[in-house]
């Protein structure tokens, strides 16, 4: 079955889904996205219930292979350390991301030139700043201006409390004279077009039920639907379709709520599934013209995966810190360590997240991302009624480098619903990681007791948190040669003209901070280039 | 919840297992997870998940073995003989346990469900947020801008 065609076709209506149709609104271009999710409805959010910690052990879990709901594809990670992460479903891995909304540093942008790692990027941090300040004003964004570790910007709203924890841990970091911030976050410090302020509930990943988080599908999506653009729910794409004569992209084949394949035809698609959902299309379209996977002429779809392996360090303080109030993931970022030093053994650097402590039966389980129970009997009691309350703890978020072999295949037996192979992971830590994260628990230690934690709980330096590949990057990267890199600089497939990508598997590094507000500055960014260049868009 | 048709010696001996893996606190007048009646919530899991069922089954057969009762050498006995099916029992018991507001508040968090209420935060002010980042702010800019005139290191200021 064949629908009208359409002048753009979005596939996934996640983070970056949403940013790009709302950059292509003004060109009045017919704009469809499919999702193979649907709308969260209001019933949907388990925080309104008595047992609500228990959704994050099913169906509001982030890891699709616990959740296993409908729209949810399985996800091989036994050949990786780190297992990815998600949502699916209108606004995508933002209903679950607990939004925490640094930006990426000018220093990001230019590793091989500045450190000798990695790859520079095609555009730099200046380019990206106007679209950066676009999407932060869309969304809704709270934090304190004037951050000595950026160019100077200022948030469009104030920051949120950073609490007891924050404060406390602050006081630390001026102790030892390193720098922090209160963290830029997603999420709203006041009422704001229409949308209520955080309540400082805790659980954001459970969704916001608030809806202060800025999720997509409270941002941008009803904009969209309202100003017409397509959304089209339960489409599932299978496959991206090329015209054998042009070796354009000439729309998809997706299974549809109805349980029947449709085709739908389109001027210009453009993909948004993810860092790994996207390779996984690609890789699954073949033809004649397209044998290893569409526009996989470098051979480099699906090669580098990036995540940013992260650990915790947690300390005992005197006093109850109050931990599970508020956002979850978002107090205050020290970023002393983020910038390469030599003398520190590896190369680039990592950030010190405060996230706030978690809530009791997450803690019981050995924490968020984490599945490894804390003891029992005696011992329970006591961490419980002692340690659990008077916890405040630092997350080491290290910047992970490309390297070919962590990737994205596709898996020869394992399928989803429809059929369609899942994707298989395979990734291991590198030895520049693992001393980054070695140094970062020892910084982590240090800046714990100089808050006053009156002791410091072991941790198992070997691990990283397994349930926390949040970040999906790399795996159709930018770049200028096309022998080197998957899309262009503004995103569009060197090999098929009328094919872009715009979520986080274009990123060239990682940087050592949450993506999303950079995957939205980009699609921004694509958007325009897409409206500067529409005379002669697939020349 | 009738899910899990358990005879009373058993559920009697499920409740003396969850009392030492969770136990209560006199002092602070916290129940243990067999007085507060987790073993319902484990049928009803057991209910629903065969595999889970399977393993609390073995896990009762070879408790009622045990001759000299329930204390924490026969738990740990219990754990070292059937560490899987130990696991599962402990990752459900935490999560009967928590998954009850009495128990979340004994720990210090809130009883309610946390929307639409949340908690209250104070807001700091301006002024106290200004005094704590001003050591930071003092240290000037602190990154590298490859970008920037002068070989690209200008905004960098190493700490
Ligand atoms: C638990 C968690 C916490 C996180 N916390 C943070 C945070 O604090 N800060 C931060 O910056 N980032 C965070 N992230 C990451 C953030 O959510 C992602 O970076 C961001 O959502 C990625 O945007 P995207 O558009 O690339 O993909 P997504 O937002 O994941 O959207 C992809 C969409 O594509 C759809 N899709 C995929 N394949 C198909 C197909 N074949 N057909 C149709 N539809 C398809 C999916 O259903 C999905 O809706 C977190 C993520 C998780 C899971
Ligand atoms: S803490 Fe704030 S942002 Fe997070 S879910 Fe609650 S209201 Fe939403």
């Amino acid at each position: 079955m064949a629908s009208d065609p359409v002048d753009v076709l979005i596939v996934g209506a996640g983070a970056s889904g949403a940013a790009i149709a709302w950059s292509l609104l003004e060109t009045r271009m017919r704009i469809l996205c499919l999702e193979q999710g649907d709308h969260l409805q209001d019933s949907d959010f388990p925080s309104r219930r008595d047992d609500y910690e228990l959704a994050r052990y099913a169906e509001f879990s982030c890891d699709p292979n616990v959740r296993k709901l409908k729209q949810d594809y399985p996800i091989n990670s036994e050949g990786s350390c780190i297992t990815p992460v998600n949502w699916n479903g209108v606004g995508g891995s933002t209903i679950n991301f607990l939004g925490h909304w640094p930006r990426m540093k000018p220093s990001d942008f230019r590793t091989r030139s500045l450190d000798g790692v990695g790859e520079d990027w095609p555009l730099d941090y200046h380019d990206l700043a106007p679209f950066y300040d676009m999407n932060d004003a869309n969304t809704g964004v709270s934090g304190l201006g004037g951050n000595p570790a950026y160019p100077d910007y200022t948030p469009p709203l104030p920051p949120i409390p950073i609490g007891k924890l924050g404060q406390t841990l602050a006081m630390g970091f001026n102790r030892l004279g390193w720098h922090w911030w209160p963290s830029d976050v997603a999420i709203l410090s006041l009422d704001h077009d229409g949308r209520q302020r955080c309540v400082n509930a805790g659980t954001c990943d459970l969704g916001c039920a608030a809806g202060a988080k800025g999720g997509t599908n409270f941002t941008y999506w009803p904009v969209l639907e309202n100003a017409g653009v397509e959304l089209r729910t339960n489409a599932r794409v299978r496959e991206i379709l090329v015209d054998r004569n042009t070796g354009l992209a000439k729309g998809v084949l997706y299974h549809g709520s109805d349980g029947q394949v449709h085709e739908q035809r389109a001027e210009m698609v453009v993909m948004a599934c993810n860092g790994v959902g996207t390779p996984r299309m690609l890789l699954h379209s073949t033809s004649r013209l397209f044998p290893d996977g569409l526009a996989n002429r470098s051979g480099l779809v699906g090669k580098n995966l990036m995540f940013h392996p992260l650990t915790g360090i947690s300390g005992v303080f005197d006093e109850p810190m109050k931990g599970h109030e508020g956002p979850m993931a978002c107090s205050i970022l020290s970023q002393e360590f983020y910038e390469s030093d030599p003398s520190r053994g590896f190369v680039r650097g990592y950030g010190l997240h405060s996230g706030r402590s978690t809530t009791p039966m997450t803690y019981a389980l050995g924490g968020f991302g984490i599945d490894d129970p804390i003891p029992w009997g005696a011992e329970h009691r006591e961490i419980m009624d002692n340690v659990y309350p008077y916890l405040a703890g630092l997350t080491v978020v290290t910047e992970d480098l490309p390297e070919e072999h962590n990737s994205v295949t596709l898996d020869p037996e394992l399928t989803d619903g429809d059929g369609i192979p899942a994707p298989r992971i395979s990734y291991r830590l590198s030895e520049n990681t693992r001393a980054m994260l070695k140094h970062g628990e020892d910084r982590a230690n240090e800046a714990l007791l100089a808050a006053g934690a009156r002791r410091i709980l072991p941790n198992d330096s070997d691990k990283v948190w397994r349930r926390a590949g949040w970040h999906q990057m790399g795996t159709c990267r930018m770049g200028n040669d096309p022998k080197n890199s998957v899309v262009d600089g503004w995103g569009r497939s060197h090999d098929v003209k009328n094919l872009f990508i715009v979520d986080g598997s274009i990123f060239v590094t990682s940087g050592a901070v949450n993506p999303t507000a950079t995957i939205q500055a980009l699609a921004l960014y694509i958007g325009d280039r897409i409206k500067t260049n529409i005379g002669n868009l697939f020349d | 919840m009738a899910d899990f048709p358990m005879p009373p010696k058993e559920r009697h001996l499920l409740a003396s297992i969850l009392d030492q893996l969770i136990p209560g606190s006199c002092e602070r007048n916290i129940p243990g997870a067999g007085e507060t009646g987790v073993a319902d919530y484990l049928a009803h899991v057991a209910a629903r998940r065969s595999r889970f069922d399977t393993a609390l089954r073995r896990l009762l057969a070879r408790a009622s073995e045990l001759a000299d009762g329930i204390d924490s050498d026969a738990i740990r006995r219990l754990e070292q003989s059937m560490p899987m099916e130990f696991a599962e029992l402990l990752t459900e018991t935490y999560k009967g346990y928590y998954s009850r507001p009495d128990m979340r508040a004994k720990v210090g968090v809130g009883a309610h469900p946390v929307h639409p209420s949340g908690y209250e935060v104070a807001q700091e002010s301006a002024e106290f947020m200004d005094s704590l980042v001003e050591p930071v702010r003092a240290r000037g800019p602190f990154y590298r801008d490859p970008s920037k005139a002068g070989g690209g290191r200008d905004g960098e200021r190493s700490g």
